[in-house]
């Protein structure tokens, strides 16, 4: 796995979302955190449904079922 | 020598930022009358005598220790404020000489000079020299054919050179180039820039599709030898001498417009030779009759271009009358190509130039000329090309030419400017032009032209946009690629970079909402502990800290987790 976390990227994007809202010192590494989990749940979805399929890779059409249900989850 | 030297050494200018080599300078030489007297011997001594300057130095300048870059200093500071001094005082032969000497050591001088002046010094010696190889080409040229009746005028600058060239051109039959239209044109309305611009156009034209030695060419033929120039100018005076044969050129223009337009560059000697002499004087003389219609004109210009092939081709069939209205056909060929085609671009330039060079004679007639529109416009296009260039040349000619000294120097100024727009635009030319000489290329060319000599720089500042941040692909890829343990399409790809733009919309919705609700304006890791808490990430058996250690490199972990190490210390320090 990549060894650095775009920090400044983060900050940047939720920064676009929210301009008023500040961020604590790193506070953006938590949320790469979050993000590699939401992506990690977002594979495994993909990846039972490429099985359900039973396709060796993983299709869009697996993805997009997929975000419907990790999307959902993921709100706060 | 050395005392010569010291005598020919005048004072260095203030100009030059090095005030120290300038005092040394006019301390150690005599009393310089005035600024130009000592830029020329500061000039004189790099040409005449580095060797003694540099004595000198040492003579004067004890207790200089860099004596040799000195030395340097006061040349290049000498041709600094004699390029300065160029531009504002009058031009004079000296100067000139100078400048043409001055010119060709500039290079090396700024290169050592101090590195602030060195940026815009070298540019300024290209142009320079450029030019002054130029003018030197065309003095040469020049001397040998020309009379030097423009003697007088040489205080006036560009705008008596025209004017002087224009009246030699009145008195050698030989110069072909508009020339003798400006010199009517200039005197009657439009400043002596204009009717240089209408010159060089008409002149440019021709160079345009040529190279640019067929613009040396042409210069030479200023020289009253047969040049692309008097060629074109003879074809040109041809054609309006056919103005009763309109009709037959009309004809004959729509099919070899596109071939006579080459031939005509290159053809030009021996038919327009004894034709340009005669169609010179008369050209002038009807230059400054007709000033007229633009849009007639341009209807003109364009039955011209095609014309002036067939005239060629035709050969003499000039009569003293028809050679006045080639010179007016190709104005008005230009003035119609430029009206007809570019008005956004430096038509204004064009047109004025055109205007003032307008021959009004030839309006009724060439206004059967209509069909050949598509083939000259074609031409036009790059003479407005060529016009626009030359436009641009003759205000850096202007400018740099300052030593305008004597008429001989008008012309060949003149056949400068011609040759520097078609020099410069040699190269882009010849790509626009050559491959679609029938194809409107030129509506692009003259802005490219134009571009590189404005302001390069500002278009490449100006494009970058602001990026939109977003989380880079490969960085999506990789992780995606790792958790899925799968091969995934490209295209679902494209997929997850969605969703996860989607989801940092609803990250930072939900990370205000906490933070708002928890009184604060900044997001604490408090609040994100919250939200993965709400996600079903973090739970009573999954501690935010297990995950953190799971997840992230050791780096951040550190940063995160405070970690207890010996000596009561804590990482990070709280």
């Amino acid at each position: 796995m990549r060894s650095t976390a775009p920090r400044g990227t983060l900050r940047k994007i939720l920064k676009k979302h929210k301009p008023q809202l500040r961020l604590a010192a790193n506070v953006d590494l938590l949320v790469h955190l979050s993000f590699l989990l939401f992506l990690h749940r977002l594979a495994e979805e993909a990846r039972t449904n490429a099985f359900e399929n039973k396709s060796k890779t993983i299709k869009p059409e697996h993805i997009i079922s997929a975000a419907k249900v990790i999307l959902k989850k993921s709100r706060g | 020598m050395l005392k010569r030297v010291m005598q020919n050494q005048p004072q260095v200018s203030p100009l030059a930022p090095r005030i120290s080599n300038h005092e040394d300078t006019q301390e150690a030489h005599s009393e310089v009358p005035s600024k130009r007297v000592s830029s020329m011997g500061e000039l004189q001594l790099p040409d005449v005598a580095p060797q003694d300057t540099s004595i000198t130095v040492f003579h004067m300048k004890k207790k200089r220790k860099k004596l040799s870059i000195s030395e340097f200093e006061r040349a290049a500071d000498s041709r600094l404020p004699q390029y300065q001094a160029q531009s504002t005082l009058d031009s004079t032969i000296m100067a000139r000489s100078l400048r043409l000497s001055v010119g060709s050591l500039l290079a090396p001088d700024t290169v050592e000079k101090r590195g602030l002046l060195r940026r815009p010094k070298t540019r300024r010696a290209v142009d320079m020299q450029e030019f002054e190889g130029r003018v030197e080409q065309n003095m040469l040229k020049n001397k040998a054919g020309q009379n030097d009746l423009m003697d007088s005028q040489s205080a006036s600058g560009i705008r008596t050179s025209i004017l002087t060239s224009d009246a030699e051109i009145m008195m050698n039959s030989t110069e072909l180039f508009v020339q003798p239209q400006m010199d009517e044109d200039s005197q009657s309305k439009l400043p002596a820039l204009e009717p240089q611009l209408s010159d060089s156009k008409t002149s440019a034209q021709r160079s345009l599709i040529s190279d640019a030695d067929q613009e040396e060419a042409r210069l030479e033929g200023r020289v009253s030898s047969v040049s692309t120039n008097q060629g074109r100018t003879q074809s040109y005076s041809k054609s309006s001498n056919l103005d009763d044969e309109h009709v037959d050129r009309m004809t004959r223009v729509s099919p070899e417009t596109p071939e006579k337009q080459g031939e005509e560059k290159l053809d030009h000697s021996q038919q327009s030779n004894p034709m340009a002499e005669i169609s010179f004087t008369e050209e002038e003389a009807v230059c400054s009759a007709e000033r007229g219609a633009s849009t007639v004109h341009s209807e003109h210009l364009e039955k011209k271009l095609s014309e002036k092939a067939e005239l060629q081709i035709t050969a003499a069939q000039n009569s003293r009358g028809e050679t006045e209205m080639a010179p007016s056909a190709g104005e008005e060929l230009e003035e119609g190509s430029i009206g007809g085609h570019r008005s956004p671009r430096a038509e204004g330039e064009i047109t004025r130039g055109i205007g003032a060079e307008s021959v009004a004679g030839h309006s009724p007639a060439f206004s059967s000329f209509h069909k050949p529109e598509m083939t000259p416009l074609s031409e036009t296009d790059e003479q407005e090309d060529e016009l626009q260039d030359q436009a641009v040349m003759i205000h850096l000619d202007s400018t740099v030419e300052e030593p305008a000294e004597d008429e001989v120097e008008h012309p060949p100024s003149q056949e400068v400017s011609m040759k520097t727009p078609a020099f410069v635009r040699a190269p882009a030319q010849n790509l626009l032009s050559t491959p679609h000489v029938a194809k409107p290329a030129a509506p692009s060319s003259p802005l490219k032209l134009l571009k590189p000599k404005t302001v390069p720089k500002k278009l490449r500042t100006s494009e970058k946009k602001p990026r939109e941040p977003q989380i880079p692909r490969s960085l999506i890829k990789e992780i995606f690629r790792h958790f899925a343990k799968m091969p995934v399409t490209r295209d679902a790809f494209q997929i997850v970079e969605k969703c996860s733009e989607r989801y940092f919309k609803q990250l930072s919705n939900d990370l205000e909402a906490y933070t708002h609700h928890a009184g604060r304006k900044t997001v604490e890791a408090a609040d994100l502990e919250v939200l993965m808490r709400r996600q079903g990430l973090v739970t009573d058996k999954m501690p935010m800290n297990v995950l953190i250690e799971r997840f992230l490199p050791l780096e951040y972990r550190m940063l995160l987790i405070p970690v207890a190490v010996g000596g009561n210390k804590v990482i990070p320090c709280k």
